[in-house]
């Protein structure tokens, strides 16, 4: 090959590497599937009505996945909403140390409040005491505290509960069908994560009510590739299955596309958190996956809202209580083909 | 083979370097190989300071030169590693400067290292051709390079060798007859060897010098390096020596040419020594007491004594087994047999001796004795810092109060003892290494080559530092390379060749000849000693 | 001539001897392998007695081997010639990504292979550049570019999963020429030229005396900085091809993508016979190692075996292999020096 033509080819290349990147840059901006829900009518909810200024201090870990950059967006499209909120957010960067030392700044600007994913509840306890000895009021979203005085709000999903709804579901399914001594499969996230551990136990407890068991269990890492893996060892290992529970739907891409690489489709197969794509496919009903059960990513939309309401100091409108109350725990729902339509919006 | 005629008229000869041509009357070969006055420069020392040298086909061309004098630089100059500042080198009657080491090679030199530069996990056959290969289209053609190989092997000599094997499985001999395939796979019209002898055993330096003679009877011309007179006697034709990156003699007929003008020539010193002067001694007990002491391969039956306040030397050229002596005296290398005593007590570790008061500066002082970028007074305190420490927490401030008064007793110069020692020259990197065993009471101190790369000016204050720790009751062992050295310091001579004391004489008692006749005199041959040389 | 020098016999033995050593670490492979396989036939008599199945788990066996497979090619390269590429992983991930933006494919699956093997190749020539030009240690270099090239995916994906929507990528991971999965072809073609190169051609040959011994190579003429560079960018480029490899099994990329490929890459070499300190390695062995991991992987899941206990068998092997080797290149020496 001519020196002149080779370096034709590369420079073709280099040309289409940076077009794609700068088209990468730009298109990719991630505000398109925000949830946003602000009950704006002021006559049918007086608390929507614009009060008194509320500045939010905002912080959560570097999203390397799809649920926790949904929560970002969602927090940032929620706040835009109000006219008397303003939104800072604060960078945590890449571990609990990090976190701590992004909050330590967040305090020392003296919000009114402060809405924060923790990169872990435990190692973020005294950053959560910290501010509220400030005086400014915490709201934890979904990793808790354990200590009381850490927060004020305390808005998370319900892991053990997806374990549980995931179950019930396969459940009454395979009871339905008849189906006795059924091989069920299951591919949680990191195994060693708490919230994992939630999952499975709810799960575990759930099949025990009918009887059934989990037949074989492969740990992803909630990525696509690892979910991928997963599934073609599970497959392999389970010739015949009736159904298989996804913890999270970002490596249920993986598990699909594994599941069709293997040509199977004689189970039936259930995601969990609730994504946009996954939604989608379960009411186009044209897989194996027929259900997901939620861990929403909407909790941070709620979070910002309930911030406002405590930050101007007041109530949940439908509550007698005159303040936003300690505790909120998401229910997990179970997406079907049925109830998709509804759903749609708060997939992310 | 060709054996140029020994000249007779050549022992009065001074003229440096002798003029070609007319030199070697009766074998008219080809000159293929002329520098004239080459200089190379690297920053701070000129490596090459005015070399000459001829080479003539078909000849062997030995060079002859202490550590240091230039040989390395000037094969590196010759092999495109290196490339010269002035000065004119012709190949084969045309201009040459290599720029690369393969450049060097197309030219027909080749070279072979005396760390041989070699592959281990290639075969004999790849190392023959690496950087050359054989090959078409980037891919090799193991068939044809095999066979070529073998076909160098034979004319080697050694076609029993398969060209496949790794040279991780050869015997050093068979390495190096690696090394010369790939030098003969380049179509070499000259040949440089490092000291190729250095690595073998006698039988195998035989089958060498006939590989040798093979290659020259195909015309090829060898420069050949050692230090080894016997060796160059055996198959050397012409002796170039070289003196402090200067030619002191050239074309020196390599039998005939007596043994002391060739080392004269190799040590002839161009500067003097300033030594202070001699003390008088008076005899007491040995501080230091060595028996027997034999290392398998390094020394044997080594038996010395030094005295409170006596400066012993030893005089040896390198590889006569004196720094691996030091070295077990001190308890850095485990005896085979024999022991150590000082003060009437056992060493038998490096703990032991520094314990018990016994210190030493070695030979590679900036890779075994200095932390370079840690200052001054860290240096010295290495030994001893523990002295300092309170509690585990060491004591910056006592230490550079200590340090300050060693280097006031020393003279360091700079005297900021918080300076990083890669700042200082040659010789004040001397004085801390020999400063840190002055911080604790140090009986005796042992000295590898203590002037090495310290300049003349700095040596005469060292040799001051030297005396003055003897004075004040410290014994001294130092071991020197550099005769006058040992001569002019020492209160007692020991001279070690091959592994083995070879003699031990009071300072006053021995000459600068009689040392290096008997340092070298395992080179003598016999032709020599016929010749009447004094022993 | 040959009367009294030492060579002349010996090096035959040697040779004889040689071969063995190479064989033997790959025998012991086949050895570990086979093992592995009757652990998994008398733990699961039932899956194994079923032809269809077993062959199709020797296929997954060596499916999910592919990827992890055409990296480790590449990783051999680096660590014969005296390197390591903590980055592959990275690489991996951002030729992913970059592939999978909407805008690369809007130009196909050619447009999408082509920028994942110009990404792959391009960010091991900046690694190699700064290692070679810039004298960084190649662990500090990728170690470096392993952060910056995740930050790199991260951004561009925009924290996303990217979902490739193309088919003919999608379908490179189910198409099964003549029964075998392409992906299988491709790790088998990547082994294939990987073996030519390193032991048919100039190239091969000159990694080995880099790696081995680079002052020798140095003074042979070969330039060791431009071959350095090039062993780095030839990591990237197999970083490229595994990119797209696996891009078509997950159908997606994301910068998380390729986690820890780094470590069970270097992992397969060593196990394979690649000595850490360079000039020494086969592709083959390597090939092997990457084998008795997916294997591996394989047998715990069949018997629905935690992954802890997994990883922890994983470490054993690397321990019991490398110690193996230093058992038996010790006794070599001491056979040699006898």
């Amino acid at each position: 090959m001519s020196a002149l033509s080779r370096r034709r080819i590369l420079f073709g290349g280099a040309a289409v590497g940076a077009g794609a990147l700068l088209t990468a840059c730009t298109s990719n901006e991630p505000d398109n599937s925000a949830q946003v829900n602000t009950n704006t009518d002021a006559s049918a909810n007086p608390n929507a009505a614009a009060g008194e200024k509320v500045v939010i201090g905002f912080t959560a870990p570097a999203a390397d996945h799809g649920w926790i950059a949904a929560i970002t967006n969602n927090a940032k499209a929620q706040a835009a909403a109000y006219p008397d909120v303003e939104f800072k957010a604060v960078e945590a960067g890449a571990d609990a140390a990090a976190q701590r030392a992004a909050i330590s700044t967040l305090v020392a600007q003296k919000p009114t409040v402060i809405v924060m994913l923790p990169h872990d509840g435990k190692e973020l306890d005294s950053a959560g005491l910290e501010a509220m000895k400030a005086g400014i009021p915490v709201i934890n979203l979904d990793r808790a505290f354990p200590s009381q005085a850490a927060f004020r709000l305390q808005i998370k999903g319900d892991n053990y509960g997806m374990g549980l709804a995931a179950g019930h579901y396969i459940g009454e399914q395979l009871k339905a069908k008849n189906v006795a001594n059924p091989l069920i499969g299951e591919i949680p996230g990191i195994d060693s994560l708490e919230l994992t551990q939630e999952r499975s136990a709810g799960f575990k407890t759930a099949l025990a009510e009918y009887g059934f068991k989990v037949a074989n269990r492969r740990p992803a890492e909630f990525t696509a590739d690892s979910g991928q893996a997963a599934a073609t060892a599970l497959l392999q290992a389970l010739p015949k299955m009736d159904a298989l529970w996804n913890h999270d739907d970002d490596q249920g891409i993986g598990v699909l596309a594994a599941i069709k690489q293997t040509n199977r489709s004689e189970f039936f197969m259930v995601g969990g958190a609730g994504s946009k794509a996954a939604i989608d496919q379960i009411k186009a009903d044209n897989s194996v996956l027929k259900a997901t059960v939620t861990y929403s990513p909407s909790m941070a939309s709620s979070a910002i809202s309930l911030a406002r309401l405590i930050g101007q100091g007041k109530g949940m409108s439908d509550l007698v209580e005159l303040q936003v109350p300690k505790e909120i725990t998401l229910a997990s729902e179970t997406i079907t083909k049925d109830n998709a339509d509804a759903y749609a919006k708060l997939g992310f | 083979m060709t054996i140029p005629a020994p000249r007779e008229d050549l022992k009065s000869d001074d003229q440096v370097p002798a003029t070609p041509e007319q030199n070697d009357g009766d074998s008219p070969r080809d000159v293929v190989l002329r520098l004239t006055d080459v200089v190379k420069t690297f920053p701070g020392v000129r490596a090459l300071d005015g070399v000459s040298l001829e080479v003539r086909a078909g000849e062997v061309h030995c060079l002859l030169g202490q550590n240091g004098a230039g040989k390395s630089t000037l094969i590196k100059t010759l092999a495109g590693v290196h490339h010269a500042d002035g000065g004119e080198i012709t190949w084969l009657g045309e201009p040459f400067a290599p720029a690369t080491p393969q450049a060097a090679m197309r030219a027909g030199i080749a070279t072979i290292y005396q760390e041989l530069d070699l592959v281990d996990d290639l075969s004999v056959a790849e190392n023959a051709f690496l950087g050359h290969e054989d090959a078409r289209l980037g891919f090799t053609r193991r068939r044809s390079t095999a066979q070529k190989t073998r076909e160098i092997l034979s004319r080697l000599g050694h076609p029993e060798i398969p060209p496949r094997t790794h040279v991780r499985d050869l015997p050093a001999a068979g390495k190096q007859i690696v090394s010369m395939a790939r030098a003969l796979s380049h179509d070499a019209k000259l040949i440089v060897m490092d000291e190729p002898s250095a690595v073998l055993a006698h039988d195998e330096v035989d089958n060498l010098f006939r590989i040798i003679q093979g290659l020259t009877a195909q015309g090829i011309a060898v420069i050949y390096i050692s230090h080894r007179l016997e060796e160059i006697r055996e198959i050397g034709d012409r002796v170039t020596v070289l003196k402090d990156g200067r030619t002191t003699a050239a074309n020196l007929p390599a039998r005939s040419t007596p043994t002391r003008d060739l080392v004269s020539r190799m040590t002839g010193r161009s500067i003097e020594y300033v030594f202070p002067p001699r003390r008088t001694l008076e005899a007491r007990d040995p501080l230091l007491v060595v028996e027997g002491l034999s290392r398998k391969g390094e020394f044997a039956d080594a038996s010395l004594t030094v005295a409170p306040g006596e400066i012993v030397g030893i005089a040896g050229l390198v590889g006569s087994g004196r720094s691996e002596l030091l070295e077990t005296i001190f308890g850095a290398r485990r005896a085979d047999s024999g022991t150590v005593t000082l003060d009437g007590q056992r060493i038998t570790g490096v703990g032991r001796a520094v314990r018990k008061g016994m210190g030493m500066a070695p030979e590679e002082r900036k890779s075994q004795a200095l932390l370079l970028d840690e200052p001054v007074y860290k240096n010295m305190t290495l030994a001893s810092f523990s002295g300092f420490a309170k509690a585990g927490f060491t004591d910056a401030g006592g230490e550079r109060r200590a340090a300050e008064k060693t280097a006031d007793l020393l003279e360091l110069r700079p005297r900021d003892v918080t300076r990083p020692v890669r700042t200082l020259s040659g010789g004040n990197q001397q004085k801390v290494v020999v400063g840190r065993w002055l911080l604790d009471d140090t009986k005796l101190l042992l000295l590898d080559e203590p002037t090495r790369g310290v300049d003349v000016g700095a040596r005469a204050e060292l040799y001051q530092v030297i005396q003055d720790l003897a004075e004040r009751g410290v014994g001294v062992l130092l071991v020197s390379s550099e005769v006058p050295e040992v001569l002019g310091l020492s209160d007692r001579v020991l001279v070690m060749r091959e592994g083995r004391i070879v003699r031990e004489a009071p300072a006053p008692e021995i000459d600068e000849d009689t040392v290096l006749d008997l340092v070298m005199s395992g080179s003598l041959t016999t032709e020599s000693i016929l010749e009447g040389e004094p022993a | 001539m040959t009367t009294q020098t030492a060579p002349p016999e010996a090096p035959a033995k040697q040779e004889r001897r040689k071969l063995d050593e190479n064989t033997l670490r790959n025998l012991g492979l086949v050895g570990v392998l086979i093992l592995l396989i009757i652990v998994g036939i008398a733990t699961k008599p039932d899956l194994y007695s079923d032809p269809t199945w077993v062959k199709n788990n020797f296929l997954t066996i060596l499916q999910q081997a592919s990827a992890i497979g055409v990296v480790t090619v590449g990783m051999t390269f680096v660590i014969i010639g005296g390197g390591i590429d903590l980055s592959v992983g990275a690489i991996v991930a951002i030729a992913g990504v970059w592939s999978t933006t909407l805008a690369t494919q809007s130009y196909g699956a050619g447009g999408m292979i082509f920028t994942a093997i110009i990404v792959g190749t391009a960010v091991g020539l900046i690694n190699g550049f700064l290692i070679a030009y810039g004298r960084l240690v190649s662990f500090i270099a990728t170690l470096a570019m392993m952060v910056a090239a995740r930050g790199l995916a991260a951004q561009i994906s925009g924290k996303q999963t990217q979902i490739s929507t193309n088919s003919t990528i999608n379908d490179i991971a189910s198409t099964r020429p003549l029964g075998i999965p392409l992906l299988v072809w491709i790790l088998a073609a990547v082994v294939i030229v990987g073996w030519v190169l390193l032991n048919r051609t100039t190239f091969g040959r000159r990694t080995v005396a880099v790696g081995g011994n680079p002052e020798a190579a140095r003074l042979a003429g070969i330039n060791v900085k431009r071959h350095t560079m090039l062993l780095f960018a030839l990591s990237g480029l197999c970083c490229g091809i595994a990119a797209i490899m696996l891009t078509s099994q997950a159908t997606s990329a994301q910068a998380a993508m390729a986690n820890l490929y780094e470590l069970d890459a270097i992992a397969a070499a060593i196990i394979g016979g690649t000595l850490l300190s360079g000039g020494r390695g086969t592709i083959v062995g390597a090939l092997f190692g990457v084998l008795v991991f997916s294997t591996i992987t394989n047998l715990f899941a069949i018997n629905n075996l935690p992954t802890e206990v997994q990883n922890m068998v994983k470490g054993g092997i690397i321990v019991a292999a490398v110690l193996i080797q230093q058992f038996r290149f010790q006794s070599l020496t001491q056979l040699f020096k006898r």
